[in-house]
């Protein structure tokens, strides 16, 4: 495929078009907004932007490397094992059940997609539950998309979407949440970097204060999103 | 009772390796020690049985006091069907200035269906300059249930030591019939964001994690534990997931943890193992 084909297909993917329900997502925030701790643009922009460099980038990022990478060499046996290691890491129940929601909603979408090849399609069937990043990783390497993109789209598609519900549930203006987008972006490439380095022993899913959130979640009285 | 102890005891360089492997059987109804082998400085006390036959308490001792740069303790603990033990340790676990040497802890619990384990140690202190690498690798059988405890200390509170400078690194993982159903991991230094981080340690000295693999728990039982309060200024939250109970708290107050996570034990062990809790009462001393 070449390049400007990948392309496309990235911008496909980090569209918030994409039907697997990210939307109904606040991983958190939510309850972050509730007890206070976030309640304007400073304070939104500052959750955002830990929860991306601690959670997302100590443990998403580098776990979906290697769920890529699993996809590169064909290796269903890597894959197998990462997609478990990252699911019995979700350590919530809400957090946990997104990441099947999400990733039954694309592995319904793709099996739809008929240009996918064979082979390709037998190591996404031979996942017990295939978890939302092992299977936008191997979409991501059967469409030609770099690595670092997809790890780089992936990111962009998680902080759009933080944005989002803080626009929804603190509630920010439009421009707030461009604010946000701006303010935050910029660390992702050298976050993907890290995540693309980083050994095995330095992946991280400790986010206590983000964990605690989603407990509390479950039980908030007047809720918009689901996690 | 198989009981051996090396002649040499294992000093390399400066460094101690220690190491004890208990084995439980149920025999006759009474829940029996029938193997122990150690080295090194790591012992464990004559069993106790507050509670009758069927659950056997040992206390696990490790004379030192406290942990060196260097040192290794490992924990080997294997239950035969039906067997139910209680594992705990009479005081904080203190790990020392690394010296350029790295302590380390690891357990390694095996079940065999229908049996029981309790992990429920004092906390873990992380004096300043300590690095550390904990592991804990839980293989479970079948119907067989844990129920386990962590408590980590950043600094010597009393003293008002804060962790300056060392490295920590953290791994829990828990398998039942060779399927992960529970990874808990953190790697992290004395800049890392996480520990000042409002999404993660906030600041806060103490950082704990209960963790109970019993399969699905009953909704009564989440919502009395959702009731439990920990010390005001902390936060802490429960979650009931499809195999896994977890509660957490981050506060400033080791003492703290430990009454939350005894108070959520106390509304736990009837579901997961159909009994009250019985205090050890080496935790009093």
């Amino acid at each position: 495929m070449n390049k400007s084909k990948s392309l496309v297909r990235l911008l496909q993917l980090a569209s918030p078009m994409l039907p697997v329900g990210a939307y109904s997502y606040s991983q958190g925030l939510e309850w972050g907004i509730e007890s206070g701790e976030v309640h304007d643009l400073a304070s939104a922009q500052a959750w955002i932007g830990d929860v991306l460099q601690v959670y997302q980038g100590s443990f998403e990022l580098p776990v979906l490397s290697r769920f890529y990478r699993a996809w590169q060499r064909g290796d269903g046996e890597a894959l197998n094992e990462w997609n478990a290691f990252y699911l019995a890491g979700r350590d919530n129940a809400e957090a946990l059940a997104e990441s099947r929601q999400m990733g039954y909603s694309l592995k319904r979408l793709l099996l739809e997609f008929d240009d996918l090849p064979d082979a390709w399609t037998v190591m996404m069937e031979a996942l017990p539950t295939a978890s939302f990043p092992a299977l936008y990783a191997g979409i991501s390497q059967a469409w030609d998309i770099e690595e670092q993109d997809a790890l780089q789209a992936y990111a962009w598609s998680w902080l759009e979407n933080q944005a989002s519900a803080a626009m929804k549930a603190v509630p920010l203006g439009q421009v707030a949440g461009q604010k946000i987008l701006l303010g935050v972006a910029d660390r992702i490439p050298a976050l993907v970097e890290e995540a693309m380095r980083m050994p095995d022993f330095m992946i991280s899913n400790f986010c206590p204060a983000l964990t605690i959130a989603g407990c509390r979640h479950e039980t908030q009285y007047s809720r918009l999103f689901r996690s | 009772m198989d009981d051996v102890e090396s002649s040499t005891m294992t000093r390399l360089d400066k460094r101690w390796f220690a190491s004890l492997a208990l084995d439980f059987s149920l025999r006759q109804d009474r829940t029996t020690l029938v193997g122990k082998r150690h080295k090194g400085p790591l012992v464990v006390q004559k069993m106790l049985y507050p509670e009758g036959d069927e659950v056997c308490h040992g206390i696990i001792i490790h004379p030192p006091g406290g942990v060196a740069g260097g040192d290794q303790l490992l924990l080997q603990t294997s239950l035969e069907q039906g067997a139910h033990a209680l594992l705990t340790t009479p005081g904080a676990g203190k790990w020392y200035k690394a010296n350029g040497q790295a302590a380390s802890q690891q357990l390694k619990f095996d079940l065999e269906p229908s049996a029981s384990l309790e992990w429920l140690p004092q906390e873990n202190i992380l004096f300043d300059g300590s690095s550390v690498g904990f592991s804990a690798e839980i293989a479970l059988q079948g119907n067989a249930v844990f129920c386990g405890w962590d408590i980590l200390c950043f600094g010597r509170q009393a003293r008002g030591e804060t962790w300056t400078e060392g490295e920590l690194q953290q791994g829990l993982s828990i398998r039942r019939d060779q399927r992960l159903i529970w990874n808990e991991r953190m790697f992290l230094h004395p800049e890392s964001r996480v520990l000042k981080s409002v999404a993660g340690l906030r600041g806060f000295p103490v950082s704990a994690s209960l963790v109970v693999a019993a399969g699905a728990m009953p909704a009564d039982v989440l919502e009395a534990c959702r009731m439990v309060e920990a010390d005001q200024g902390a936060q802490y939250g429960v979650t009931a997931l499809p195999e896994i109970f977890s509660a957490r708290y981050i506060g400033n107050s080791s003492e703290a943890a430990k009454q939350y996570f005894e108070r959520l034990w106390q509304l736990l062990r009837p579901w997961y193992a159909g009994r009250a809790a019985v205090r050890p009462r080496i935790w009093n001393t």
